[in-house]
């Protein structure tokens, strides 16, 4: 078992790998992992099987416990585009829909040309790190089982039309519900608004779009369920509204 | 005459083992966000271990980024320097901007064996010689003093290697 879990670690990372550079510099994994792991981490300083001094310094203040880094409503980061605020209601069918408070709500979407926070896999996290997973965040429902976050207005990708992921969890980390929200379309609909505006950033317009209709996850939604609430202006900024029903 | 510059990488490994209060932050928050991630691709219910869903599951290989989001504060909490890696007075002395998250096992039922590394890639150095097991390294762009350039010795040890190298005009 141990041999083949290495193998397989061996192949599929070789085989991945869009910069083997970095995993054949590091690569150390399918050999010492299993015998030196442990004693290369307890003690300060210290590396297994070479004589090496122990740190010598101020020991800095105690690391403090930090929640993930997706904890956050605002999670432009560094992405540009016209204002959006997006208020999601967990509402909970197993207590006749009423409002799920402590509920944990994830978010995703992609920038304004289509591109989700992703570095490619096997590459260095940017220098600046801080901005790496853009435009996804957590939060947890309040007592009127509401979410919001401060963001910008999706762009879109081919193939897929304008969407939101949402991953819903209970207070305890379980999953509940992954879905997504959709947009209204028409002509004179905010996405449709939002695309034409080169002057925020916006270049495809809406050629190449795939509507509601057409898209893979959206078309068997004939009653519009999983379509937002959209409101607003390019000046003003959007605010995109929709209540998730789950069974906590 | 030329100079060689080099970047070091440390693989840092953290699992069930690891002593350092850091290391532990590091180890529950990641399998705490490994258990709310890994539902993303296991909607079944079917796999329990990482190397199931990486086998069996298309795009499970974006949970290394998806969770490394766990972590963000804690490599922030370093500051700039790259822990464990000292010189031979005892001081850490390797600055690091960049670093790669890495999940090497997992398994949503058994939490001993949620093992997971960062791998920290030094800024630039230039790499003098090696004297017997040790390089002897100053960072790159320093500027000389009336001593000449100042040095650091460190010896080299597993887990740190050489990531890149490239020689320059000095």
């Amino acid at each position: 078992m141990e041999q083949s879990r290495k193998k397989f670690l061996k192949n599929f990372l070789i085989g991945a790998s869009t910069v083997p550079l970095i995993l054949e510099a590091c690569k150390k994994d399918t050999v010492a992992d299993t015998t030196t792991t442990t004693t290369t981490t307890t003690g300060t300083g210290t590396s297994s099987g070479s004589c090496t001094v122990s740190l010598t310094e101020t020991a800095g203040p105690f690391p403090t416990i930090t929640p993930s880094s997706l904890v956050r409503s605002d999670i432009r980061l560094d992405r540009t585009g016209v204002a959006c605020t997006i208020n999601i209601t967990i509402k909970n069918t197993s207590n006749s829909c009423a409002v799920l408070a402590g509920a944990i709500v994830d978010i995703w979407h992609c920038d304004k040309d289509g591109y989700y926070s992703e570095y490619g896999g096997t590459g260095m996290q940017t220098v600046n790190y801080t901005a790496v997973h853009f435009l996804r965040g957590r939060q947890t429902t309040d007592a009127n089982g509401l979410v919001s976050f401060t963001s910008i207005f999706p762009g879109w990708y081919s193939g897929r039309a304008t969407h939101i992921h949402v991953h819903v969890y209970n207070a305890a980390g379980t999953s509940l519900m992954i879905t997504q929200i959709a947009f209204p379309e028409s002509s004179s609909s905010a996405v449709v608004t939002v695309n034409a505006s080169t002057a925020n950033g916006y270049t495809k317009g809406m050629t190449g779009y795939t509507y509601n209709a057409s898209d893979n996850v959206f078309s068997d939604d004939t009653s519009g369920t999983e379509i937002a609430a959209v409101s607003g202006s390019i000046a003003a900024g959007y605010t995109v509204a929709q209540t998730i029903y789950v069974k906590a | 005459m030329t100079k060689k510059i080099i970047r070091l990488c440390y693989r840092k490994i953290i699992d069930a083992a690891s002593e350092q209060v850091w290391d532990k932050y590091v180890f529950e928050s990641s399998y705490t966000e490994f258990l709310m991630q890994a539902q993303l691709y296991n909607q079944e219910k079917k796999f329990t271990s990482y190397s199931e869903l990486l086998l069996h599951v298309p795009n499970a290989e974006k949970l290394p980024f998806l969770v490394s989001a766990a972590i963000v504060g804690y490599v922030q909490q370093l500051g700039d320097k790259i822990p464990d890696i000292t010189d031979t007075l005892g001081r850490q002395f390797l600055s690091f901007k960049n670093y790669r998250f890495e999940i090497i096992q997992s398994d949503i039922k058994k939490k001993p064996l949620h093992r997971v590394a960062i791998n920290f890639f030094s800024e630039p150095l230039v790499w003098h010689e090696t004297i017997g097991n040790n390089l002897l390294l100053s960072p790159s762009g320093e500027k000389e003093t009336a001593d000449g350039t100042l040095t650091y010795i460190l010896p080299l040890q597993p887990f740190l290697s050489i990531y890149s190298i490239k020689e320059t005009e000095a």
